[in-house]
């Protein structure tokens, strides 16, 4: 009797397992897995388009599965941990170095979709497809900031213009971007000012700029959403559809080139060992289709065949040719002019981990370290200007707060830079400012003591 | 003590081992591999104490988990105590919306109060608009944010406990202090108050353990440096930096250690000291108290400004769900079904796997609290103890920790999360403290004579559980059954690990659509839908039960 109990409990649960495991298991239809950082806009408009265009050319149903395990460098990550036996077969999204370092390292196949040539091979220094196959561009794009005019108005703002512009301090606390590790567009801003500025100014402004921050964004569609809301007004690092998207949404969004940047091409490829390899072809011939590309644009990404003018799409009545051509302000994508950098894609991809790593811990890691020193290095320069101002003696102090701003900026060494600002401030000739402070904290202290001492006597006992 | 009991408690064990013990156990061990090598060692550990950062983020989330427990407390102790002593209208009303956050998901809150009080949120619209600030102020980013967003979501823990205490208490020890001449406030310092501990540890160790538990709070809110937050990201974005990963497993490990610990004191701390009265006529209502009129009136107050604040979460997100583009203005403008449209039309698969997920986990839950709860109230099955005792600790354990063991443990030699039937296992495991308490409790209010006549008069066991047993135990058990598929239905921490593509709950999809797309309005919505689904399904108990404090709660106060 108990035995059965027992029995029946095992078969009821063993049971259900097995039949649910059938149930999902029956209808097997013809898959196509993709892994890949692009925004669900995109993913879904070409989930819409492809299911499609597979229904008519093939009469059959195609089961299409997304993973998005996070920005570009968690993407990479994700592919390098499933060792060569990917759960995906297309890596869709991501630009030039993500796709090199796969190539690199042997997870992709080559593979030439149908109208490659339509794509061109290379735009201002910047690759755009691989020459063995690799890897093709489909939907090109631009790293640029965005900023919510509403708020900048209400703050009585100007947009910032340039890269140097962001370190004013009036837009201090104002200013939100990610951390390169989350974000390939952050990975790529760290690229373009260490190969703009030089590795030394590079590192330099991005501690200045993280003092800026209100803070640290968990990826870059989380820097576009506080912006759009309006929490955090300026965002740095972004792909520049990013304010075409949220103009289309009503959201007060607007784009910044600055005058440094690069051209991104947002690619695909296929990956070595993919279970549906034959699918993830067909996929990619069609991405390549004047109608996948049209399913690109549709979802807010920018088409990459050169054979496209977004005014013969608005004629035909496709409303998104209208956002693109008002968001670019030419007829076609590469017709664009803007004052990119000559980018070192070599360089770039050997050194990928190693910028993410610096970043994290020599400025991530140590951020309310290096605001508060960089906010007395600031005082104590304030206070050496004054007592300039009066006419004193302030060689010494000069000399050694230039040292606590190097020490800052170039070394990055910010509790030595600290240091040298107290130094600074101790100096005879500098303005002797604290003492207010001390006298205040002095009396509080004294007073607290008294009170103590007074509550201790009137303890019983 | 027969063979089939024995049986029954081998298998119950065996599944533990396999679902909890075993992942768990690859757990720790990963967390001593070092990273570029195949040998172990403590390193990890050493690196973990010796480095700063992670020094700091400890810290951090020891001084978060104090500053919450103080701001419930603080806040609590006047709430459970106008609760459980005043006499006034609409207490069952004030009771269910003061208890509601502990059905309603944790990031639900969040994502009303980012809504509400963000820098550009209504509140500071609403203040800049009438002009009594220029520039916003700084509401929920910082410290203070998460305090105050988690005490809110904690205080119902700490309330249920205390209330529970201030009702149970024998009112002869107040009654004695009275009339030794001890009035007013200060015999609630000294009789009431220590009278309650255990009832207030009960709920105060599970505040205490939230925000080593809580990795989604600070990450929506800006602020990563705490231990969750940290170990998430160092797991979940970092697939091949083994030396991060292990740090990750590490922070895991330790927080584990540290809610285990503080959860085993705790339980230490209340059995080492007897609380009990001598006398047992005591009225199941306790005290219960006119207040005077002033007393009266701020006790409304205080209780209008709390449930206030806990109705904002539907409110605000109900405003959200039905609009779009809520941006920069007070209230929203324009109203549209857009939403729900677009969840129902574009992805009705995450309802689905919600439904299917927490059901087949409460399947699971059923076939084996039941048993588990029969072992372990009615046989002397050696280990039924111990066994009690290994599913309660599962409270403790953060989210996190099971997620991530799963997948380490389930990955390569038993691949089983490569299967979609990982996910219902893992909220079974998770969750299962739920169940079998409240079957647990319910085991204890049913009479054993009455199964004993039935054997008696020569039925078997069998037949017995289920034409004597099982009628009797439904209540009891139905309430456990729709709670632990609340608590299944909400559950993110542990799913957010394990879920692939076509996998994803509704959980999983409002975190995706905050936080990777400006996608703001399907993801209220979202958290909307899983309001009104969590309502319906407690409106069920509260019918079943009789009273939503016992719905939530289970019978037996604590």
């Amino acid at each position: 009797m108990r035995k059965r109990i027992v029995a029946t409990t095992i078969f009821a649960v063993l049971s259900m397992v097995v039949l649910m495991t059938f149930a999902a298991e029956a209808q097997a239809k013809d898959k196509v897995g993709w892994v890949g950082p692009v925004y669900k806009e995109l993913s879904q408009s070409l989930n819409k388009g492809f299911k499609a265009y597979y229904k008519k050319t093939y009469g059959k149903d195609v089961d299409i599965t997304f993973v998005r395990p996070g920005g570009w460098p968690v993407c990479v990550d994700k592919i390098r941990a499933w060792g060569g036996k990917p759960d995906a077969d297309i890596f869709l999204g991501a630009g030039a170095p993500a796709h090199e370092i796969l190539k690199g390292e042997g997870f992709l196949v080559p593979y030439r979709p149908k109208d490659w040539d339509k794509i061109p091979a290379e735009w201002h220094g910047m690759k755009v497809k691989d020459k063995d196959d690799y890897w093709t561009c489909f939907a090109p794009w631009i790293v640029t900031n965005l900023y919510n005019e509403k708020i900048l108005q209400r703050l009585r703002l100007p947009p910032p213009k340039t890269w140097n512009d962001l370190l004013n301090p009036i837009y201090r606390g104002n200013i939100v971007h990610t951390l390169p590790y989350a974000s390939g567009t952050m990975h790529e801003t760290l690229e373009i000012l260490l190969q703009a500025f030089g590795e030394k100014e590079a590192w330099a402004y991005l501690r200045s700029l993280a003092a800026q921050l209100a803070r640290f964004s968990t990826g870059s569609t989380d820097t576009t959403q506080l912006v759009a809301r309006g929490e955090i007004p300026i965002g740095v690092a972004q792909p520049q559809m990013n304010a075409m998207a949220a103009r289309k949404d009503g959201y007060p969004v607007r784009d910044l080139l600055p005058e440094k940047t690069i051209l991104v091409p947002e690619a695909v490829a296929l990956l070595k060992g993919a279970p549906n390899e034959a699918t993830g072809k067909i996929f990619l011939d069609w991405l390549f289709s004047m109608e996948g590309q049209k399913y690109v644009l549709e979802g807010r990404y920018f088409a990459a065949r050169t054979d496209i003018k977004f005014s013969v799409w608005e004629k035909e009545g496709f409303e998104m040719a209208t956002h693109a051509k008002k968001a670019l302000g030419v007829d076609s994508f590469w017709d664009l002019d803007v004052g990119f950098i000559e980018y070192d894609l070599p360089l770039a991809t050997k050194r990928w981990d190693d910028v993410n790593r610096y970043y994290e811990y020599e400025i991530y890691r140590k951020w309310s370290e290096l605001k508060s020193s960089l906010s007395l290095i600031e005082e104590v320069e304030g206070e050496v200007k004054a007592a300039k101002a009066q006419e004193k003696d302030v060689t010494k102090a000069e000399a050694k707060i230039k040292e606590a701003r190097k020490l800052f900026e170039t070394d990055g060494k910010y509790a030595e830079a600290r240091l040298a600002a107290t130094e600074a401030r101790a100096l005879p000739a500098a303005a002797g400012l604290p003492t207010g402070l001390i006298i205040a904290i002095v009396i509080a202290l004294l007073i607290s003591v008294v009170a103590v001492v007074i509550a201790l006597r009137r303890r019983p006992g | 003590m027969s063979r089939g009991n024995i049986f029954l408690a081998e298998l119950l064990w065996s599944v533990i081992a396999f679902l909890v013990i075993y992942p768990l156990s690859i757990l720790v061990l990963e967390s001593f591999k070092i990273a570029g090598t195949s040998s172990w060692g403590i390193k990890n550990y050493l690196g973990f104490f010796q480095d700063t950062y992670y020094l700091k983020t400890f810290g951090n989330t020891l001084l978060l988990s104090l500053l919450v427990l103080m701001t419930t407390t603080l806040f609590g102790v006047p709430l459970a105590y106008i609760l459980a002593r005043y006499r006034h209208w609409g207490k069952t009303v004030f009771t269910a919306l003061i208890l509601l956050p502990i059905v309603l998901p944790a990031y639900a809150g969040v994502f009303a109060f980012v809504i509400f009080f963000g820098k550009y949120g209504t509140v500071n619209l609403l203040l800049m608009d009438t002009g009594l600030i220029e520039k916003p102020i700084n509401f929920i980013y910082g410290l203070h944010g998460l305090v105050f967003i988690q005490s809110l979501h904690m205080l119902p823990f700490i309330v249920l406990g205390l209330s529970a205490g201030f009702t149970t208490i024998d009112p002869s020890f107040e009654e004695a202090a009275e009339v030794e001449g001890a009035s007013g406030f200060w015999r609630f310092l000294t009789v009431t108050l220590p009278l309650c501990t255990p009832s207030y540890l009960a709920g105060a160790v599970i505040v205490f353990l939230w925000p080593f538990t809580d990795w989604l709070t600070p990450l929506i809110l800006g602020q990563v440096d705490f231990l969750p937050s940290v170990s998430y990201i160092n797991i979940a974005y970092h697939f091949t930096d083994m030396h991060r990963k292990y740090m990750g497993i590490v922070a895991v490990v330790v927080s584990s250690i540290v809610c285990i610990s503080i959860f085993l004191l705790a339980r230490w701390w209340v059995e080492r000291r007897k609380y009990t009265g001598l006398s047992k006529g005591t009225t199941s209502e306790g005290r219960v108290i006119e207040p005077s009129g002033l007393v009266k009136v701020s006790a409304y107050l205080y209780m209008f400004f709390i449930a206030g604040l806990v109705l904002l979460i539907p409110i605000v997100l109900g405003l959200a769900a039905f609009s779009r583009r809520w941006v920069l203005e007070p209230f929203p403008t324009y109203w549209t079904l857009e939403n729900f449209k677009l969840i129902l039309l574009e992805s009705p698969l995450l309802i689905q796997n919600s439904f299917v997920f927490s059901g087949i986990a409460l399947v699971f839950g059923i076939a084996f609290g039941l048993p588990a709860a029969y072992l372990i109230v009615r046989t002397r099955v050696p280990g039924k103890d111990a066994l009690d005792f290994v599913i309660t600790l599962m409270l403790a354990f953060p989210g996190i920790a099971v997620g991530v063991s799963y997948l380490l443990a389930f990955w390569n030699t038993i691949p089983l999360a490569r299967h979609w039937i990982i996910m219902p296992l893992a909220l079974f495991a998770r969750r299962l403290p739920y169940f079998l308490r409240m079957a647990h409790s319910s085991y204890l209010q049913l009479d054993i004579s009455l199964e004993e006549a039935s054997e008696v008069s020569g039925v078997g066991k069998v037949r017995t559980f289920f034409n004597i047993s099982l009628p009797l135990l439904l209540k009891g058990v139905l309430v456990g059954v729709v709670m632990f598929f609340i608590m299944a239905f909400q559950e993110i921490s542990t799913a957010i690990f394990l879920y692939r593509g076509g996998w994803e709950t509704l959980p999983i999809g409002i975190y995706l659509n905050w936080h990777r797309g400006m996608e703001f309005g399907i993801a209220a919505a979202m958290a909307f839908l899983m309001i009104v689904i969590t309502f319906i399904l407690l409106l069920i108990i509260s019918r079943i039960s009789g009273g939503v404090l016992k719905a939530a709660w289970g019978p037996g106060g604590t």
